[in-house]
C-alpha cells in the first residue's frame, strides 16, 4: 500500500463536548498495528471519512493510553460533516503520526503551564494527560483554560477531575457575558486571568494553544512574567492534504508546518514571515 | 496612441481616476498594465496584438485591484460588451469605473503576432464585428480602422462537428476533454465568471468532480457552456488561456448561434438589453419540454 | 565528454523506436497538436515513429504528467456492514521510454525527486520514475521565453536524461548518442543493433554553440544573489504590486515541469464504494491554503505570487539545494495576463544588486 493509504479505524465512542464539538474516540481494526501504533504529543494525523475525504487533526489522546487515539473537531466543512454524521461502530481512517511533538523530555523537573482558548485545548489536553500519567516526572502543573461561554468549554468531565486534584492548578474563565449564574470560575479574557494567577516563569515551560488573538494577547504578558520565548510552546495549523511535506499547501516562508511543526516556540514563530 | 496618453493622464491628474487598466509594451508581446501615475501612462498602447479583455480585471473578485481604488479601464468593443453584463447583472456599478473605449479594426489570435491582419491570423470573434466603435463609453479614442478579415477556422469547425454523427461528436469532445487538467484558467481569465465560489469549488455537495477525469471534465465544461448561455461575448479568453489547447470557443460559439437563433441574443454593449436568461417571453420556443 | 559514444542514424532511429513499441513499451515523444490553430506540440504516447516530430515546437505541457499524472487514483474503498476494505490501484507502472525529451523536462525529473523522496517516499512517482527510460534530444534554444542558463543548465544539459541525442546538423539527420546513466547503457546495449559506432558529425558542436547562443543573452538573473534578498524581503513593496496582472489562473502551474503541488480528494461511485485520487493543484488559487474557518493565510494574488516565487528560488534551494525551475519558460508562454518570469527575475536581481551596494548585509 502507498503512503496515502490510511489504516482503518473503529470509532469506539462519540462525546458530545459542546452544541458544534465533538469528540470521536477510534480503535485501530488491525490489532497488530494498535500495538505497534506510537506517538508523541503534540503530533498530528490525517483522519478519513471514505466519500468525504480526509482532515488534519492533532491526536487529542495522550500517547500514555493506549490501544486509541481520540480527535476533537467542530464542523466546519464536507469532511466534519461527515464525521458528525458518524456513530459508534462506524469505520474510518487514519494515517499518521506526522509532524514533531512537545519536548515533554525536556521539560521534566519542571514546572508546566498550560494555556487554551476554546477547541485550542485539544492538543493542549493531549500534554496536560501526557504530563498527568507521568505526574513524577513534573513539578507544579497549573491549567489556564478559557472559553467565549460556558456553554463552549470542551472536555468538561476532565476540567472537573483537574479542578478536583490537589496536583493541579486549575484556572476556568469565559468571555464577560458567556457566564450562567452558576458558574464557579472567572470572568474574563485569558491574558488578564494568565495575569490574575501569576505563574512563575523560573524552572516552568509553558504551552499555549487558541485562537490567533489569545495568543496574541498572551505572549506579553508571559513575557512580562519572566518567560522567555524559547521556553513558550505552541502548535500550529494550516491547510494541509498529505501531511508529508509534498502537497506544498501549509508552509510558512520555509517552514513546513507538517514537517517543522506544527509545534513552535514563540522564538520560532517570531521568525516566520507574517503569514499564518 | 497619444490621444489615449494624454487621456488618462489627464484622468490621473484631476483625481477621477486612481489607476488606468491598459495595455502596454511587454517583454515579450503586449499585455495588461495597471498606470497608477502620467508617467506610467506613457507606456499605454494599443494595437492589433490588444488582444485581452481588460473588462476582466472589473470583476468583484479582483480584490488586489479592488484596493488600487476607481479604475479606468481600456475596451474595445468586445469588452464593452462584458462590462455591460456586468451591469446587467448588477456586478458593478457604472459610476465606479470610467470606460475609455478604443475604436477597433479587430485583433490577433495571439499577443505576439506580426504583420497585416489577415484571415489566418485575426481572432475568430472579430470578423463581421458590430461593436467596432463601443458605446458604452465615457471617451473614445482613436480613428476608425478598415474592417478586420475574417477568420473562416472556427466557423467551419463548428459546421463540420454538425455533420458528424452523435456518436462522433461525443468521441471528438471525449479526445479533446481528455487533455483538461482543471487548471481553471479558463474560470479564472473570464470577465463573466463572477461568482464568489464557483459552483465547481463546491464540495458539500459536490455537485462536479475536481478531478481531472473524463466525468468530471465533462460536468466542468458542460457547467461552463450553460452558465455562459446568454452571457458570454466571445471574447475567447477562455481559450486562449488553456494550457491544454482545448477548442473552447467552438462550444461558446455554438452556443452563441443557439442563443442567437432562439433568443434573439446578440453580444452587446447595450447594458439595458433584456438578459435571456433574465427575461421571460411567451413566444420563446417552448418545443424542448415533452 | 567521458562517457559512451555511438550514431544513431536516422532510419535506425524509427526502427529503434518501432523495436521499443514492439517490445511492450510505451513510447512517449513529441508529436504535432492534432487539433489546435497555432502549431503546438504535445508529448504523448505514440504507435507510429512517424508520428514523432523531434525538430518542432517546444511541447505545450511538460513531462510531469507521465509521472504525475493530472489525477491519479491513490486507494479504492468499499464499505460492507461496519468495515471497510482499502484496495490498492494498481501499481504496474508501464514501462515507458520517453524518447525526444527536452533536456529543460528531463532536468525537472531528479529535482522533483526531491521532494518526492523527502523523509517519506512517494511511491507512485518513483514507480513511475523507475520504470521510465528518458531520452533526451538536445534543444536547439526555442526563443525568448527561454532561460535555462539563469538556472544553471542548457539546451544540451544532461541532466536527468538517461541517454542524450544530439542533432548531427548533417543533411541526411542522424544522431550522436551519448550515454549518461547506466539505466541508458542498458537500453542501448538491448537494442545494439541500431547504433553505430561512435562517430562525431560536424555539425554536433556548432549547432550546440549556436543553441547556447540563442538563450545565453536572455537574462542575466543571478538566482545566488536572488535568493539572498528574498530571504530577507518577504515584505517588500514588489510584492503589493507585483501580480496585478496576474488572473490567478495556475496555468503557469499546469505547464511547469517543476511545480508539483497536489490535492487529494475522496469520489464516490455508488453508494458504498469509491476512490480517493491525487490531483493537480496550484497555489495561485485562493482556495489552496483556504481554512475551514474562512480565514485564509494568503489572502491576495499577490501573495499568491510571492509564495510561486519564493517556492522556486528560495524555499525549494534552501531545503534541497536546488531551483525549483529549468528555465523552460512556458509559464512565460502560456500566461494570458503576461507575467513573465524572467522579467521578474531580472527586476530581483536589480533590487538584489541595489541592496547591496546601498551597504545591505551580503
Amino acid at each position: 500500500m502507498n503512503l496515502y493509504t490510511p489504516h482503518p479505524v473503529r470509532v469506539a465512542e462519540v462525546i458530545d463536548e459542546t452544541v458544534d464539538t465533538r469528540t470521536l474516540r477510534l480503535e485501530f481494526k488491525d490489532p497488530a498495528f494498535a500495538e505497534s501504533f506510537d506517538f508523541k504529543a503534540g503530533q498530528f494525523g490525517e483522519y478519513s471519512v471514505f466519500g468525504a475525504g480526509e482532515c488534519t487533526f492533532c491526536i487529542a489522546s495522550p500517547p500514555t493510553r493506549r490501544g486509541y487515539i481520540e480527535c476533537s473537531f467542530k464542523k466546519v466543512g464536507k469532511v466534519t460533516n461527515a464525521m458528525r454524521e458518524l456513530e459508534v461502530g462506524d469505520t474510518m481512517g487514519f494515517r499518521g503520526p506526522y509532524g514533531n511533538h512537545f519536548p515533554l523530555d525536556r521539560m521534566e523537573g519542571d514546572n508546566l503551564l498550560f494555556i487554551a482558548g476554546g477547541i485550542g485545548l485539544a492538543p493542549v489536553r493531549c500534554v496536560i494527560w501526557n504530563a498527568l500519567d507521568l505526574r513524577d516526572k513534573f513539578r507544579d502543573v497549573t491549567i489556564v483554560y478559557g472559553a467565549r461561554s460556558v456553554g463552549d468549554l470542551v472536555y468538561r468531565r476532565e476540567l472537573e477531575e483537574w479542578a478536583g486534584r490537589d496536583d493541579v492548578k486549575l484556572w476556568q474563565t469565559v468571555d464577560p457575558g458567556g457566564e450562567t449564574p452558576d458558574w464557579k470560575g472567572e470572568v474574563g479574557f485569558v491574558p488578564s486571568v494568565v495575569e490574575k494567577a501569576e505563574p512563575k516563569a523560573e524552572n516552568t515551560y509553558a504551552i499555549i494553544c487558541g485562537p490567533p488573538i489569545m495568543i496574541k494577547f498572551t505572549l506579553p504578558v508571559l513575557i512580562k512574567l519572566g518567560f522567555t520565548k524559547d521556553r513558550i510552546f505552541t502548535t500550529l495549523e494550516n491547510r494541509m492534504k498529505c501531511g508529508l511535506g509534498k502537497c506544498g499547501r501549509c508552509n510558512i516562508g520555509p517552514v513546513y508546518v507538517c514537517k517543522d511543526g506544527p509545534v513552535f516556540t514563540a522564538a520560532q514563530l517570531e521568525d516566520l514571515p507574517p503569514e499564518f | 496612441m497619444q490621444e489615449l496618453v494624454d487621456l488618462t493622464s489627464k484622468l490621473l491628474q484631476n483625481g477621477d481616476v486612481n489607476v488606468v487598466i491598459g495595455y502596454e509594451e511587454g517583454p515579450r508581446g503586449v499585455r495588461p498594465v495597471v498606470a497608477a501615475t502620467p508617467d506610467d501612462c506613457r507606456r499605454l498602447i494599443f494595437d492589433h496584438r490588444a488582444v485581452h479583455n481588460l473588462a476582466t480585471y472589473l470583476s468583484p473578485r479582483r480584490k488586489h485591484l479592488r484596493v488600487r481604488g476607481r479604475a479606468a479601464v481600456v475596451l474595445k468593443g468586445c469588452d464593452a460588451a462584458a462590462v455591460a453584463t456586468l451591469l446587467r447583472e448588477r456586478q458593478l456599478k457604472r459610476d465606479d469605473v470610467v470606460l475609455i473605449g478604443v475604436r477597433c479594426g479587430g485583433v490577433y489570435r495571439t499577443t505576439t503576432a506580426e504583420g497585416a491582419l489577415s484571415a489566418d491570423n485575426v481572432a475568430d470573434r472579430c470578423g463581421g464585428c458590430a461593436l467596432r466603435e463601443p458605446t458604452l463609453v465615457d471617451h473614445l479614442v482613436g480613428d476608425l480602422p478598415p474592417e478586420p478579415p475574417t477568420a473562416g477556422q472556427r466557423a467551419a469547425r463548428i459546421a463540420a462537428l454538425e455533420e458528424l454523427s452523435p456518436a462522433e461528436r461525443f468521441d471528438y469532445w471525449r479526445r479533446s476533454l481528455a487533455d483538461c487538467v482543471r487548471c481553471n484558467a479558463c474560470r479564472a481569465v473570464c470577465p463573466l465568471c463572477v461568482c464568489e465560489r464557483c459552483v465547481a469549488d463546491k464540495t458539500d455537495p459536490q455537485w462536479i468532480e475536481s478531478s481531472p477525469h473524463l466525468r468530471g471534465n465533462f460536468s466542468w465544461h458542460m457547467a461552463r457552456a450553460l452558465h455562459l448561455a446568454g452571457r458570454c461575448v466571445d471574447c475567447g479568453e477562455c481559450q486562449r488561456a488553456c494550457p491544454a489547447g482545448i477548442p473552447l470557443t467552438v462550444i461558446n460559439g455554438k452556443v452563441g448561434q443557439v442563443m442567437g437563433a432562439r433568443f434573439g441574443f446578440r453580444p452587446t454593449d447595450d447594458p439595458d438589453a433584456p438578459a435571456p436568461i433574465g427575461t421571460f417571453d411567451p413566444d420563446d420556443s417552448q418545443e424542448f419540454i415533452r | 565528454m567521458s562517457n559512451e559514444q555511438k550514431y544513431l542514424s536516422e532510419s535506425e532511429f524509427d526502427a529503434l523506436v518501432r523495436e521499443l513499441i514492439a517490445s511492450g513499451k510505451r513510447v512517449v515523444a513529441p508529436v504535432a497538436a492534432e487539433d489546435d490553430l497555432e502549431p503546438q506540440a504535445d508529448y504523448r504516447a505514440v504507435s507510429d515513429p512517424a508520428k514523432i516530430v523531434l525538430d518542432g515546437p517546444l511541447p505545450r505541457r511538460s513531462l510531469k504528467e507521465f509521472f504525475l499524472p493530472a489525477t491519479e487514483a491513490l486507494l479504492r474503498w468499499r464499505l460492507k456492514k461496519g468495515d471497510v476494505a482499502l484496495d490498492e490501484t494498481e501499481a504496474d507502472y508501464p514501462e515507458t521510454v520517453v524518447v525526444g525529451a527536452s533536456p529543460c523536462d528531463a532536468a525537472a525529473l531528479p529535482t522533483v525527486d526531491r521532494v518526492m523522496d523527502w523523509d517519506y517516499r512517494d511511491e507512485p512517482w518513483f514507480g513511475r520514475r523507475e520504470a521510465t527510460v528518458v531520452i533526451s534530444r538536445a534543444c536547439p534554444g526555442r526563443d525568448s521565453s527561454c532561460f535555462c542558463p539563469v538556472v544553471g543548465l542548457a539546451p544540451d544539459s544532461t541532466r536527468g536524461a538517461d541517454v542524450m541525442l544530439y542533432p548531427s546538423g548533417e543533411d541526411a539527420g542522424g544522431y550522436l548518442v551519448e550515454v549518461i546513466t547506466e539505466r541508458g547503457a542498458a537500453l542501448v546495449a538491448a537494442h545494439s543493433k541500431h547504433f553505430q559506432a561512435p562517430r562525431e558529425p560536424a555539425g554536433v558542436a556548432r549547432l550546440r554553440e549556436e543553441a547556447r547562443a540563442r538563450v545565453d543573452g536572455n537574462s542575466s538573473a543571478r538566482p545566488d544573489e536572488i535568493r539572498r534578498w528574498l530571504d530577507k524581503n518577504f515584505e517588500h513593496e514588489l510584492w503589493d504590486r507585483l501580480a496585478e496582472r496576474c488572473h490567478g489562473c495556475g496555468a503557469c502551474a499546469a505547464v511547469c515541469p517543476t511545480c508539483h503541488c497536489f490535492d487529494i480528494v475522496d469520489e464516490p461511485e455508488g453508494g458504498d464504494s469509491g476512490t480517493r485520487r491525487r490531483n493537480w493543484d496550484t497555489c495561485q488559487a485562493a482556495v489552496f491554503t483556504l481554512h475551514g474557518s474562512g480565514h485564509n493565510p494568503r489572502e491576495t494574488q499577490n501573495a499568491r505570487f510571492r509564495q510561486r516565487v519564493l517556492h522556486k528560488f528560495a524555499i525549494y534551494p534552501e531545503r534541497f539545494g536546488e531551483i525549483l525551475c529549468t528555465g523552460c519558460g512556458r509559464c512565460v508562454r502560456a500566461c494570458p495576463g503576461g507575467m513573465d518570469l524572467p522579467e521578474i527575475l531580472e527586476e530581483l536581481g536589480r533590487l538584489a544588486t541595489s541592496s547591496q551596494s546601498a551597504g545591505g548585509t551580503p
